[in-house]
């Protein structure tokens, strides 16, 4: 039987959902302005928005996109990540490297890239595929950099060769930092995707965003925010839920409030 | 004196089970003795001592130090435990200063006084080092002299000498004596040796596997002040322990049951 | 010897700069880029150099930079105050958790076009942007390191006779403190990046103005060095918090 408490605290996140867009309506009734539609303007216009054909091809493409960049971002990432972490060369190989590139905001490389690849997928691609790498390559490296010597000595005493140490050893023991990369790689994937689409103003769920709001269409406006913060909602709900099943073991017990109130 | 009376402790574990871990335990400590409660692991010795620190509230029962009702931690009760639990981000002298500030001693005044407890704990030189900076031995010298500090009435060691080596540890429990000898605190101390428990105390308090409950209450008759080359050779030491090691093989021939 | 470690070390990490410099010179030497395109590093080098030494340039990193600072400010009082309240008190910790669990993961640059029509063109849209985006890693690690602190050491400090409204301050803080200032280094970079995203977007200065300016007009030379500013900009705040890491943290362990 499910308590009333745990069933408060599953449903926590929907009452938070629903506290903001009860925050939001009354500023949006107090504030009384055009520019700022009231929450149930903005959630009347969401279906409209996914029913029309030509925005949800836009949004879906900008998903694909979003999903290419990703997934070549993790993949070669971690791999990349976790010798850094074993390798005192490589990390100091790729270290500088990263150093100065990691505050560029990858989405403002979008005009150069644009130059020489044109506006298509390739050029977005490319740029959310480099917003992702680097909190990836990041934890990886912190995570394969901490994981314990005398493990991978008994490793190697069992007769495990490098390879084998760094896919049986190294990367489980990593794995909990990796996802925690993966997690901020999914979050900075949807912001630049948003974002160079922004700039380029030519398809896919930021241009529709930005068009909108150029257009005066608030209401549009304010339904896409809610769209692509349902986006992000969603796909970071997901990504937990795989995380936990990945690293159940590692789960850290940090729950507690302390005690001293 | 600290009167313990009718304490039990139930945890609640994370099966929504509850565990009895203390049941029922009355104990009384004079004034200045130095009392070791032995036990084996996992009978409710910590939690005793933290109940008494008020530092956890017991689930039945009541504490009283000097005819006061404890209802929370206070500067008449110092603890030190096993972990050290030295504060890393202050230095030696800061750490032991720590307590004295607290009380709203003056800083010159404070300083003076830690850099005396911490020549007095063998420590002079170290002042400026951090904690990270130092071994196991000369971290639980810093945090015995933190908790002096605060001229606690009580001291509450939580098998204080645990974490250290046969070497190191000898060395400290010959210096805590000395330091009891000299201003004969109350000591409430948390022990699983029973060699270490007969060489400090005045009484041993030996405790049964869980629920913990109070089996044996031993007077320790040896002479004071005590050193330890002549009490290992004492028939009447070895007795001691001998008596109270079968005490304790008693209590463990159970199994382990939660 | 731990010299030459050390030395070595720095060849090898400029090693890849110096690399992707000399392939970024030779695609235009060999033909391979036309300079409109590409411009030869020299000229971005020459560029960067006249740029920084030029007023109008002077005051567009002034105003990125003030925006940065502003809700980077902003961000870490209150992702640190909220990050140590949700982890004193259940009661907060109950309010607080879900709402981070949704506003956490919202990509916060969809949220940029209400902030305009809520706070105007100015610096209270960016600035909000900024503190929307680096709160959060803040606030968690602060939650985070604050559920950590070891219990003991409260119980020690409370012994010394700390009344427990200072607790906080005095032992939960400093001890929670290598996470803080592991989320103040995330929440960094990212208002690096958001703070220029902001101004591409839309601005009528800050280095992100001057890069989409340039990108109107085809500039490709001056589209390179705000870039590089911002770059170079994100690499000294970076060691500035190092060095405040390493002499407030000079008590804990390395990790
Ligand atoms: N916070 C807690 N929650 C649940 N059970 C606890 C807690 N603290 C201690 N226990 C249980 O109480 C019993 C006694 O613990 P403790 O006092 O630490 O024993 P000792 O110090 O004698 O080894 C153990 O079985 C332990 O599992
Ligand atoms: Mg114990």
């Amino acid at each position: 039987m499910m308590s009333w408490r745990t069933l408060v605290s599953r449903l926590a996140p929907l009452l938070a959902c629903l506290g903001l867009l009860g925050i939001w309506q009354i500023g949006a009734l107090i504030l009384d302005t055009d520019s700022f539609p009231t929450a149930i303007d903005a959630l009347r216009a969401v279906p409209s928005i996914l029913t029309d054909k030509e925005s949800l091809i836009n949004i879906l493409a900008s998903l694909r996109r979003m999903a290419i960049g990703f997934g070549v971002g993790v993949g070669l990432s971690i791999p990349l990540g976790l010798m850094m972490g074993r390798s005192r060369a490589v990390a100091s190989f790729f270290n500088p490297l990263l150093m100065i590139t990691y505050p560029v905001p990858k989405a403002a490389l979008m005009p150069i890239i644009m130059l020489w690849l044109g506006v298509g997928d390739l050029a977005k691609t490319l740029v959310i595929f480099l917003g992702v790498s680097l909190p990836v390559v990041f934890h990886s490296f912190q995570g394969a950099r901490a994981v314990e010597e005398k493990m991978l000595w008994s490793g190697a005493a069992m007769g495990l060769s490098a390879g084998q140490r760094m896919l049986r050893i190294v990367l489980p023991s990593a794995l909990p930092e990796i996802l925690i990369g993966c997690r901020t790689g999914l979050v900075l994937a949807l912001i630049t995707m948003i974002t160079s689409e922004m700039i380029a103003r030519q398809s896919g769920a930021g241009n529709i965003l930005f068009n909108a709001l150029d257009m005066g269409q608030y209401d549009t406006v304010f339904a896409m925010i809610i769209i692509v913060g349902a986006m992000g909602i969603g796909l970071d709900a997901a990504f937990e839920q795989l995380r936990k099943r990945l690293v159940r073991w590692s789960e850290p017990r940090f729950d507690l409030p302390l005690s001293f109130s | 004196m600290i009167e313990i009376s009718g304490v039990s402790q139930v945890f609640q574990t994370s099966g929504r089970q509850s565990h009895l871990a203390l049941s029922n335990i009355s104990l009384t400590i004079q004034d200045g003795a130095f009392v070791s409660i032995l036990g084996p692991s996992g009978c409710g010795k910590s939690t005793l001592l933290y109940i008494v620190g008020g530092f956890v509230a017991p689930s039945q029962g009541t504490t009283r130090v000097k005819g006061k009702a404890i209802t929370g931690p206070g500067p008449d009760r110092g603890p030190v435990f096993q972990e050290f639990a030295l504060f890393p981000w202050k230095s030696v002298l800061g750490n032991v200063m720590y307590g004295p500030r607290q009380q709203g001693v003056s800083s010159a005044e404070a300083e003076a006084q830690s850099r005396q407890l911490i020549e007095m704990v063998g420590l002079k030189g170290f002042e400026h080092f951090y904690p990270k900076e130092l071994s196991g031995g000369m971290k639980q010298r810093v945090a015995l002299a933190r908790t002096l500090a605060y001229h606690p009435a009580v001291l509450l060691m939580d098998e204080p000498f645990g974490a250290l080596d046969a070497h190191t540890r000898t060395r400290l429990q010959n210096d805590l004596l000395n330091i009891w000898e000299r201003d004969r605190k109350t000591v409430l101390f948390v022990t699983h040796s029973v060699e270490e428990a007969v060489f400090l105390s005045d009484k041993v308090v030996v405790m049964t596997r869980s629920p913990g409950r109070i089996k044996r209450i031993i007077d320790i008759d040896l002479p004071r002040p005590r050193r330890r080359a002549e009490l290992l050779l004492d028939p009447h030491y070895q007795k001691y322990v001998v008596d109270i090691e079968g005490m304790i093989d008693d209590t463990s021939e159970d199994e382990l049951h939660p | 010897m731990k010299g030459r470690v050390l030395t070595s070390d720095v060849l090898l990490g400029i090693a890849p700069i110096a690399l992707m410099i000399a392939v970024w010179q030779a695609l235009i030497s060999f033909g391979y880029a036309p300079a409109t395109l590409l411009p030869p590093p020299g000229q971005v080098f020459m560029r960067l150099v006249r740029q920084l030494g030029n007023n109008e340039y002077q005051q567009d990193i002034a105003a990125t930079l003030f925006r940065l600072f502003a809700g980077f400010a902003i961000a870490v009082v209150l992702g640190v105050g909220i990050g140590l309240a949700a982890a004193a008190s259940p009661a907060v910790n109950a309010v607080v958790r879900p709402i981070v669990r949704v506003l956490a993961p919202l990509p916060k640059v969809a949220l940029y076009p209400a902030l305009l029509l809520l706070l105007g063109f100015g610096h209270e849209s960016k600035i909000t942007l900024v503190v929307a985006d680096a709160l959060f890693p803040i606030l968690l690690s602060t939650y985070y390191g604050a559920s950590m602190v070891e219990q003991k050491l409260i119980w020690s400090a409370m012994a010394a006779g700390t009344p427990p409204r200072q607790i906080l301050f005095k032992v939960v803080l400093p001890a929670a403190m290598p996470s803080v200032l592991t989320g103040c280094r995330i929440g960094l970079v990212i208002s690096c990046i958001v703070v220029f995203l902001a101004e591409m977007i839309t601005s009528t200065d800050g280095l992100g103005h001057v890069l989409v300016t340039a990108a109107r007009t085809f500039r490709a030379v001056d589209m390179f060095v705000p870039l590089i500013t911002i770059s170079l900009l994100g690499l000294i705040l970076n060691g500035l918090l190092q060095w405040l890491r390493s002499y407030l943290l000079r008590g804990f362990p390395e990790v």
